[in-house]
C-alpha cells in the first residue's frame, strides 16, 4: 500500500494511491490522504488507475476529502484510467456522480482546476 | 485442510476469524479460487467486493459473538451448458442480520449533502445477481452469487 503526491505548480495537487483499498489498505493511508487533500490548492487530482481494489471503506475516505477540499472552496477529482474494478466500485455507490472521474491525467487536471 | 482451506474440484471453503487483515486473506483467496475455475473476471471482481462488505458488516456489526467463532466462506461454481454460476455462502455466529431487508440505498444528490457510510449494502446489490439469508443453527447465514453465458 503506498500514496505519494506531487504538486504541479501553484494551484493544483496530484495524489496517487496503489494497493487496495479494503480494510487494513485504507485503515493505512486515510489520515495521510486527508492531511495531503488538505493542502490550500484549488484542485486535486487521486489516480486511481492502478489501484488494486476499491472497498466502501476507500471510496468512503475519498468522499471525506473530497467533501474537505469543497468545503475550503476548492475541487477534488478522481483518475481511473482503464481500471474497470475501481470503475464498478464508484458507479455500483453512485460516488462517481458526487466526485468526478475521468480516464486521464490531462482531462482531470483541467478539471480539478477549472 | 490446510490454513483454513478446504478444497473439492467445484466447492472450496475457507474459515477466517473477524478482523480486517483476515477480511483481505479470504478475498485474496476467493479470487483466486474463482479464477483456477475459469469464473470470467468480471465476476471475479464482483464477488470479491460483495465478499468484503458482506464480511466487513460482520465485522462492524455482528458484535462479540461474531468475533468469538470463526466465519465460514464457501464457494461453489456451476457449470451448466450456456451458463455458469458462483455461489459464495457466508456465515458467522454474529447478531442475527438480513442483509436482504434492508431497504433500497438512495444516492444523495450533491457533495454537501450527503453522509458517508452505508455504501457497503449498496455494492453487494450491485455486485450480486441474488441474495438469500437464513438464521440457522444460531448463525447467520447470507449467501449471494454471479452468473454469465459461456461462450
Amino acid at each position: 500500500m503506498s500514496i505519494s503526491h506531487t504538486d504541479i505548480g501553484d494551484n493544483l495537487r496530484k495524489i496517487v494511491i496503489l494497493g487496495r483499498l479494503d480494510i487494513p489498505g485504507t485503515e493505512s493511508v486515510a489520515d495521510q490522504l486527508e492531511k495531503l487533500a488538505a493542502a490550500p490548492k484549488k484542485g486535486v487530482v487521486v489516480d486511481l488507475s492502478s489501484l488494486k481494489f476499491l472497498a466502501s471503506i476507500g471510496i468512503r475516505a475519498l468522499f471525506q476529502s473530497a467533501k474537505a477540499v469543497k468545503e475550503r472552496g476548492g475541487r477534488m477529482v478522481l483518475v481511473v484510467g482503464n481500471n474497470s474494478s475501481v470503475v464498478m466500485s464508484l458507479e455500483a455507490t453512485g460516488i462517481n456522480s458526487l466526485i468526478p472521474m475521468f480516464k486521464s491525467d490531462a482531462e482531470a487536471e483541467r478539471a480539478a482546476v477549472a | 485442510m490446510h490454513n483454513g482451506i478446504h478444497t473439492d474440484k467445484q466447492v472450496e471453503t475457507l474459515a477466517i476469524a473477524a478482523s480486517g487483515d483476515e477480511i483481505r486473506r479470504a478475498c485474496e483467496w476467493l479470487a483466486t479460487a474463482l479464477r483456477q475455475r475459469a469464473v470470467p473476471d468480471p465476476q471475479v471482481q464482483r464477488l470479491e467486493l460483495a465478499l468484503h462488505e458482506a464480511l466487513a458488516n460482520v465485522l462492524a456489526h455482528g458484535g462479540s459473538a461474531a468475533r468469538a467463532e470463526p466465519i465460514r466462506i464457501r464457494i461453489e461454481v456451476r457449470e451448466q451448458a450456456t451458463t455458469g454460476e458462483a455461489h459464495v455462502d457466508v456465515t458467522d455466529a454474529g447478531i442475527p442480520f438480513d442483509p436482504t431487508g434492508t431497504p433500497e440505498h438512495t444516492p444523495a444528490k450533491t457533495l454537501a449533502e450527503a453522509q458517508p457510510g452505508g455504501l457497503g449494502l449498496p455494492l453487494i446489490r450491485r455486485c450480486s445477481d441474488w441474495m438469500r439469508y437464513r438464521r440457522e443453527g444460531g448463525r447467520n447465514h447470507f449467501v449471494f452469487g454471479a452468473r454469465w453465458a459461456k461462450l
